[in-house]
């Protein structure tokens, strides 16, 4: 650098102490053994320009011009963002305090500060990798990116979405588990319907074969006005590039924004701690709420799609795959296209205008504990034969679900019941349900209003007598 | 920086390339070798200009291959810090912006992106100024100052900052003269 060969010419001709406090100071940094010589020697020429200052008063007309040059020097060659953007406060502590350049090194690249550039080799804090491969951010930056970003997204009148793959957007199966009816699925692409045509892929390279969920194209269009979308899988980097791809041709929705499952902090677990966005705001849709352990709130659960025959199996549904009866869920009925519905209503609710919290303290995990209530409001649910005998009905899964959903249980029938859940027709309360005019409903009747977030007509789910099946 | 300067690498050589055109497959078979590659002392090697000396040959033991200390001169390209480069852009995040000068990754945090400048994510993230004047976006060529180097064996990693005076967008090119 020119700049520690340049101050001791200047000095003398400015005034002889000046060059006296230069040396002094010259010295000092060169029995401390400081780490970054280049750091300390910037210091020096900043107290040689505090003096400057001090001292000049008089002829300061003569020396102006030379210490606006070698202020502009300083500028050039600092390494310090601070002092470039408030030199006058730089000025009149410089020659007070010597720790002052410390910088926080809010994150590390590639073993690099990257705000001061200074080689750093510690492991702390969290791994971005999905950003950079050798990306490490302190805890406070993580804090202040999300709070800055979440104040520009809001702006924008967008929230955070995490998006699952497998399952939630899509379904893949490796060739070798195709079974002999889906074997036309390998087939000339021309036999294909149209449907399958552009929604069916063959990944020859990775020996799989992906079906992307009906009417995902039109949701990820239309959530992106609404959301800033991440995808989220336990897949592994290539491949969830590669869906990626598939789902985003054209890299508008996820840009870099793809996490597998080697940037995971935790084992078999998602967390959102690698998601640079508030958790006030963020919404996870996945088929898998047990990966989620700490964001459950944040989470809506979404009904497994399963379009291949081993996707099935893996599962434990007995029955026929949609690709093996050749057919598919519905375009506009579908999970995603009910999912996007609730998704505009907690959007519309969270950016109400007449909500009285500024919109940086509201929550938009209220805002679906709220949304989910209404699902049920009104109903009075009573359990018969669902939980065994024994089971403390309120720790039950589909007692904690019926509450989530609003609907208010109870152990005992009484006249405000509005529903009897039961797998069995002939217990007391269910016969007492149907002499009383109520609905008699199967278990299934409180799982499929949980995904398709609406009360389902009672008549679909009826309650068989378990010895006739 | 540029240099060009000597280097010297042992090459080894098939036996069934003996014969008239033995120089030339030397000299092809260095530059497939050397060419792209990166040394942490000298940084990239970007092109072989000229062959200084061949030396003499030693015959391996039981292979047959022969080595030869080939002297060659060629231009390295090494960043250093402080130096002024002038790199493309080509990833814009939240967290700042990546950049390439040549074979040199360059990472400009948004800590030394001017404080006029916001990010905007959308179709197209880039950092604007608020007026809308000067925009940061991939593609974009930018002029930075490194302040911090990682020379790995493969691979030299910079820091940049674009926020210092005569740094930032050039894509004017009327400008930048």
């Amino acid at each position: 650098m020119s700049l520690t060969a340049d101050s001791p010419v200047h000095s003398p001709s400015t005034s002889g102490e000046d060059f006296a406090a230069f040396l002094d100071a010259e010295l000092d940094s060169a029995s401390d053994a400081s780490p970054h010589p280049e750091e300390a020697e910037e210091e020096v020429v900043e107290e040689e320009e505090a003096e400057n200052k001090g001292g000049d008063t008089d002829d300061y007309d003569l020396d102006s011009e030379k210490i606006k040059r070698r202020k502009v020097e300083i500028l050039e060659s600092s390494l310090d963002v601070e002092a470039m953007t408030s030199q006058e406060v730089e000025i009149q502590t410089s020659g007070a305090s010597s720790d002052k350049d410390v910088c926080s090194h809010p994150g590390v690249i590639g073993g690099l500060c990257i705000r001061c550039g200074q080689k750093m080799d510690d492991e702390s804090g969290v791994a971005f990798s999905y950003i950079h491969k050798n990306l490490r951010l302190a805890n406070d930056e993580i804090a202040r990116l999300r709070d800055k970003d979440l104040k520009n997204l809001l702006r924008k009148k967008k929230l955070y979405l995490v998006l699952d793959l497998d399952h939630t957007l899509l379904n893949s199966s490796r060739f070798l588990d195709l079974t002999v009816d889906e074997g036309y699925l390998k087939g000339s692409r021309d036999d294909l319907s149209d449907a399958l045509k552009n929604s069916l892929y063959k990944l020859d390279y990775m020996h799989m074969m992906t079906k992307l969920r009906p009417f995902v194209h039109s949701f990820l269009k239309e959530a992106s006005d609404l959301f800033e979308m991440y995808i989220y899988t336990m897949g592994e980097r290539a491949y969830a590039l590669q869906m990626a791809k598939l789902l985003d041709p054209e890299d508008v929705y996820f840009n870099s924004r793809v996490i597998a499952q080697g940037d995971c902090t935790q084992r078999h677990q998602k967390g959102l701690d690698i998601v640079l966005g508030q958790e006030s705001a963020v919404l996870i849709l996945d088929d898998t709420e047990a990966v989620w352990g700490k964001h459950k709130e944040n989470l809506i659960l979404m009904e497994r799609y399963h379009f291949f025959a081993s996707s099935c199996r893996q599962f434990g549904f007995g029955s026929k795959s949609l690709s093996e009866r050749k057919t598919d869920e519905s375009e506009s009925e579908g999970a995603l296209a009910t999912v996007l519905r609730v998704l505009q209503q907690i959007h519309s609710t969270f950016f109400d205008t007449e909500h009285s919290a500024s919109l940086v303290d509201r929550d938009v995990r209220q805002v679906l504990i709220t949304v989910r209530k209404e699902v049920l409001k009104g109903c009075k649910v009573v359990f018969t034969r669902v939980f065994p005998t024994q089971f403390q009905g309120e720790n039950h899964h589909l007692w904690k679900m019926a509450e989530r959903l609003g609907a208010i249980c109870s152990s005992e029938v009484d006249p405000s019941v509005t529903h009897v859940v039961s797998l069995d027709p002939g217990t007391e309360k269910s016969i007492w349900a149907v002499q009383e005019g109520k609905y008699l409903v199967h278990p299934r009747w409180i799982e499929a209003a949980n995904y398709l977030w609406k009360k389902q007509p009672e008549e679909s789910y009826p309650v068989s007598n378990p010895k006739n099946q | 920086m540029f240099f060009h300067i000597v280097l010297e690498r042992n090459m080894q050589l098939h036996p069934r390339h003996f014969g008239r055109d033995l120089r030339d497959k030397l000299v092809s078979k260095l530059m497939k070798d050397v060419e792209g590659t990166c040394s942490g002392r000298h940084g990239f090697v970007v092109a072989i200009t000229g062959i200084e000396s061949v030396g003499k040959g030693l015959i391996r033991d039981g292979t047959g291959f022969v080595t030869f200390p080939v002297k060659y001169l060629c231009v390295v390209f090494r960043p250093f810090k402080g130096e002024i480069l002038e790199a493309v852009v080509t990833m814009v995040n939240k967290m700042g912006f990546f950049a390439e000068a040549g074979p040199v990754q360059i990472f400009v945090s948004n800590h030394l992106i001017p404080d006029d400048m916001e990010f905007q994510s959308g179709d197209v993230p880039n950092y604007t100024t608020s007026d809308g004047s000067v925009k940061i976006q991939k593609d974009s060529e930018v002029r930075l100052k490194i302040i911090g180097t990682r020379v790995d064996a493969t691979e030299i990693f910079c820091i940049g900052t674009i926020k210092d005076d005569f740094l930032g967008v050039i894509s004017d090119p009327g400008s930048t003269s």
